[in-house]
């Protein structure tokens, strides 16, 4: 059997390239599919925590996590096609029209 | 599992919400394009006060967990929820006439305010780290869509895209701290947890970590420092209407979670948190007012005062007690009125070319227009909390609490930053009045303008002279004794 | 009259009430007026009613008690232990009525001074009345710091609205100063509501002994909150700006009542609650006070604008009064108390004859002036009593204020003297001169102007009947301290007395405690 530890250690590298390509990358398209890593970090950890501690909670959770994501990733999306259609830009600097 | 009538009973307002706005979705159909938007947006009202009045009859009811232990209901979610009430109706009152002056043609606006309401409902009655969860998602979703309804302005769309990459990015963080949390306690139900943490083997530096990714994804909802950053530029790009809306319901949703989760589910280690919170806090406070200080877009200086806000409001959850509890849930119901009428004068300089969005804009308004400049100066000395308004009484509220506890230097930090607030806030005031008008002031004139503004003033006036009422309500609503 | 007002059996139970919120209930009434001669006698009406309603609480004021009088009391919030509570003592009292008697002269005094928007003024000066009254009679923490700073934003419109050129900055400064100032305050009161056992009651308060390190954190609290409305040196710098700035009847209320705030909060706060951190800090306070003697009147005798003048005087002058109320002793406190209401009086009268005269030539500088003897020989005379009042000529208000007060430094330690004796002659040379200049001047410094006329062809007149009653008011009592200041002390002597054992015997104790 694997040990639950190795989970946490997927799930935790996982989350950090997630973190990491959220904050470095430019590629809007990049950075939402970094926030889905992220979730599926989540997802391992629960489904792993689920399977550990005998306990459907999790796995429950997980499969809500899926659902949102999904409908998290529609809506963004939707709203880039808005965005490239007034600006043609994909990149994160380049929104900069409001500072302060 | 089988759903009994208590059941239904107990979620019967959410119901109502999420029923009322599918059958506004299919009935747009019938109604005729050219009032189809004013009588979505008439409906919508309905629904949201017959929802009202379903929670204030149930409210009456012993606290009551249903639906497997994922719901509850008890005074605190029926006081939150009537500040989403409030806050919703305001902003649907304030939107009317905007959305004719912004073109926007979709009566789906109002109908995600709908959804959005029933997200935040839901997060008023999570006993479940997962039903809380959910909330945020389903009281976010829409949000996000509404930011970005000025399609064809580019600021809306950015303001959109940073809110959605961040909100998501920062409910990823909220995750893994639940999923820390659950592996741990065995359990994402907040007794449970409760439970759970009176062992001393759970505390783990993990759980630490858990805690400080919870008060990340929670400080993202409420725009706090440092994880408010996305907060400027969504207020300024979104339609007004949805900046107060964002500002005051979502921010008081946000905050009914993180007190539910904080106090009732992790009040065991109040200590692992309480210096977290209060960093954020101190540094939502400092950030917040003396940056909306150098702000010359009126939205985005009441973004940062809005960030502020979540610094005085965070001070009650630091305090940890009842008193402190029952003093955020004051606070959030004063700040809707206040901010929303704030939001509601600025929606009544958007008229024709004139955006109403420069500070300057506002030079000369006490000139020509009394009453609007009045009604300014009342909800901009109540943020800035100077007696008699329902500002002054929210602050004195948090610093009671904080003061009881002993946390002397947190108040001082405090007040002292409310004087930095009173300086920008003065100064509108002063562009206001001691200022010459530029020139002719073009005004939105509507009754839906007209009702809201004069509701928030003598919301304000009154929780600032006969407060007994409103804090005895807040003082039964807590969850803890 | 007196007896047939309190034959009322509302008005007997609720005077005060009354008193405070009439001009609140003024206000309200004026949103309905729009012609301009209407507005401005309904609000004189409205703050004469008010002065006559306030007179019974002096003339049926019980000197024999030090307790607090025409007390109501009413749970206002019961979850945090608030009361609506009213009551005024022998402190207090004088300065209600102080209160009331500069409203109506001050609405006499705008009468034709605010050219543009005087129905928003008149609102503002009543809602400013209400607030100010309401500060000396509440007897609950939470109720004072609501009137206390709600007297900000009037004070603020007044300033920044009708004020002079360099309005907006003169405004926004003594708004930020004096709130800066009060927010640490509302920390000490809640502090003080916990240590007390959970109440804001004033009397109950006072009677409570809190340790020597609560009382110096608290004293530090409420320090800043007094010490810039007084204003004491180093926190003066607002005060000429905003008297600069200001409307006559603004910089009026500013002089006569606001400025007393400070010194009144010393007095019902800081000397009874904080006995030890008092005696502990009164040396700083003395050495504060000396300066802002010495120094207030030097840069007084510097000043070429009238206005500067007076409010650096009024720096000097409050450096006499918390010097007073420092040394603890009966003549020093009843000196000060007495000096405070002269001060209203007399620095009041002054701001409104600079007032008066710049209304015709619109000019603040003493070197415009010289003329006064030729063509305003009224209005001279009124500024010469005011003048030596203010420098405290025997027979006026100003000389019984300043004897007490050298008493009580006489007996406490003579040095001070040397330096009250010093700020007495500087006061007499900078008020002498501003006088002589004004009003000889001209012979020297210019030619002359044509009859009725200025050098700067300002039409001049002499003052009018409505001037006159609004001099002639402050008049009667620079003279009637100044001649019968026994019914003035006799007000205060209980309350006084009791001050200073609530004092002193604290003081024992902390000896017996050392001991």
């Amino acid at each position: 059997m694997v040990p639950l530890t190795w989970y946490i250690a997927l799930s935790a590298l996982l989350f950090m390239v997630g973190v990491g390509g959220v904050l470095l990358r430019r590629n809007i398209i990049i950075v939402l599919m970094s926030v889905e890593l992220i979730l599926n970090s989540v997802n391992i950890n629960f489904v792993a925590f689920s399977y550990y501690l005998q306990d459907l909670t999790g796995q429950i959770f997980a499969i809500f996590t899926i659902t949102v994501a999904a409908a998290e990733i529609a809506v963004a999306l939707g709203i880039l096609i808005a965005l490239v259609r007034n600006r043609n830009i994909i990149n994160v600097d380049e929104i900069d029209t409001m500072r302060g | 599992m089988i759903f009994s009538l208590k059941d239904i009973v107990a979620i019967l307002p959410e119901i109502t919400i999420v029923a009322g706005a599918c059958v506004l979705l299919l009935a747009a159909l019938l109604i005729p394009k050219g009032e189809r938007k004013d009588v979505i947006a008439y409906f919508a009202i309905g629904f949201v006060a017959l929802a009202a009045i379903d929670t204030l009859i149930i409210s009456g009811m012993e606290k009551t967990t249903v639906l497997g232990g994922m719901f509850v209901l008890d005074g605190y979610a029926c006081f939150f929820k009537f500040v989403f009430y409030i806050g919703t109706i305001l902003s649907i009152l304030l939107s009317l006439n905007y959305v004719d002056e912004e073109k926007i043609n979709v009566e789906e606006y109002y109908i995600l305010m709908l959804f959005s309401l029933s997200g935040m409902m839901v997060i008023a009655s999570g006993a479940n780290l997962l039903t809380i969860y959910l909330g945020l998602e389903l009281m976010s979703l829409p949000v996000y869509v509404l930011v970005g309804f000025l399609q064809r302005d580019i600021r809306s769309n950015e303001a959109s895209m940073k809110y959605i990459v961040l909100g998501a990015f920062s409910s990823g963080i909220l995750l893994f701290g639940i999923s820390l949390i659950y592996g741990l306690t065995g359990t994402t139900q907040l007794v449970g947890i409760a439970e759970a943490l009176t062992d001393a083997t759970v505390h783990v530096p993990v759980f630490a970590l858990a805690v400080i990714m919870l008060v990340a994804g929670f400080g993202f909802k409420i725009a706090g420092v440092p994880f408010h950053m996305w907060a400027p530029d969504a207020y300024e790009g979104a339609p007004t209407p949805i900046t107060g809306f964002m500002s005051v319901a979502v921010k008081a949703a946000a905050f009914a979670a993180l007190l539910r989760v904080f106090i009732e589910g992790l009040s065991t280690v109040q200590a692992d948190w309480q210096l977290v919170v209060a960093l954020v806090s101190v540094a939502s406070l400092v950030v917040g007012n003396v940056v909306a200080i150098a702000q010359s877009n009126i939205k985005r200086m009441l973004a940062y005062s809005s960030v502020g806000h979540a610094g005085y409001a965070l001070l009650g959850l630091v305090a940890g007690t009842a008193e402190g509890v029952s003093g955020v849930m004051f606070y959030m119901l004063t700040y809707t009125f206040m901010n929303l009428g704030a939001f509601g004068v600025v929606i009544t300089m958007r008229k024709g070319s004139q955006m109403g969005e420069n500070i300057e804009d506002y030079a000369g308004l006490a000139k020509t227009n009394r009453a609007l400049a009045l009604a300014m100066l009342i909800f901009l000395f109540s943020l800035a909390g100077i007696p008699p308004t329902a500002g002054f009484v929210a602050k004195f509220y948090i610093f009671m609490a904080l003061i009881h506890q002993g946390m002397i230097p947190l108040a001082v930090i405090a007040v002292l930053m409310s004087a930095v607030a009173a300086y920008y806030y003065a100064r509108i005031v002063m562009i206001m009045y001691m200022r010459e008008p530029a020139g002719e002031f073009e005004l939105a004139r509507s009754r839906g303008l007209v009702y809201a503004l004069v509701l928030a003033v003598i919301a304000v006036i009154l929780m600032g002279v006969y407060p007994t009422y409103f804090i005895e309500l807040a003082q039964r609503a807590t969850f803890i004794m | 009259m007196n007896e047939l007002l309190l034959s009322i059996p509302f008005l007997r139970d609720h005077i005060l009430t009354v008193v405070i919120f009439l001009p609140l209930l003024g206000a309200a009434l004026l949103f309905f007026f729009s012609d301009e001669v209407k507005i401005k006698w309904f609000a004189l009406a409205v703050t004469v009613v008010d002065f006559i309603l306030a007179t019974p609480l002096v003339c049926r004021f019980d000197t024999t008690t030090h307790a607090f009088q025409f007390v109501e009391r009413y749970v206002w919030i019961p979850s945090w232990n608030i009361h609506y509570y009213l009551g005024v003592d022998g402190i207090s009292v004088l300065f209600v009525y102080l209160t009331t008697l500069v409203g109506w002269v001050c609405v006499l005094a705008s009468w034709t001074a605010i050219e543009r928007k005087l129905k928003e003024f008149m609102i503002t000066l009543l809602v400013i009345q209400t607030a100010m009254i309401g500060v000396f009679c509440a007897l609950d923490f939470f109720l004072f710091y609501l009137f206390w700073e709600a007297m900000l934003i009037p004070m603020y419109l007044i300033i920044g609205v009708w004020g002079g050129a360099n309005r907006i900055y003169a405004a926004v400064k003594f708004f930020l100063y004096t709130l800066a100032g009060s927010i640490l305050m509302l920390v000490g009161i809640i502090a003080l509501y916990f240590a007390a056992g959970g109440t804001f009651d004033i009397p109950e308060l006072m009677e409570h002994r809190y340790s020597f390190t609560f009382q110096a954190w608290l004293f530090v609290a409420f320090f800043f909150a007094f010490a810039i409305k007084v204003p004491m040196f180093p926190f003066h710098t607002w005060l000429p700006d905003a008297h600069v700035e200001a409307p006559t009847a603004g910089s009026i209320i500013l002089a006569a009542i606001l400025l007393k705030m400070g010194t009144y909060g010393f007095l019902r706060f800081s000397l009874p609650m904080f006995p030890d951190a008092s005696i502990y800090f009164s040396p700083h306070i003395i050495v504060l006070s000396i300066i802002a003697i010495i120094y207030g009147a030097f840069l007084a005798l510097a000043q070429e604008d009238i206005k500067k003048l007076i409010a650096y005087s009024s720096v000097s002058h409050m450096g006499f009064i918390t010097l007073g109320l420092f040394i603890f002793n009966k003549n020093g406190v009843e000196g000060g108390i007495l000096q405070m209401f002269n001060h209203g009086i007399t620095t009041g009268a002054l701001f409104l004859c600079v007032g008066i005269i710049y209304e015709r030539t619109h000019s603040r500088l003493i070197k415009d002036y010289g003329w006064g003897a030729k063509l305003v020989p009224i209005y001279v005379l009124f500024l010469f009593i005011f003048s030596i009042a203010s420098l405290g000529f025997p027979g006026t208000n100003g000389f019984i204020g300043e004897l007490l007060i050298l008493f009580g430094a006489f007996e406490s330690f003579k040095p001070f003297v040397v330096f009250l004796l010093a700020g007495i002659a500087l006061g007499a040379f900078y008020m002498l001169w501003m006088f002589g200049r004004m009003t000889f001047g001209a012979e020297v410094a210019h030619g002359e102007g044509d009859e009725g006329h200025d050098d700067g062809g300002h039409k001049i007149w002499d003052i009018n009947l409505r001037e006159a009653i609004a001099l002639i008011a402050f008049v009667v009592f620079v003279f009637w301290v100044g001649f019968q200041p026994g019914p003035f002390l006799e007000i205060m002597h209980e309350s006084v007395d009791n001050l200073l054992t609530q004092v002193a015997g604290s003081t024992d104790v902390a000896i017996a405690s050392i001991k």
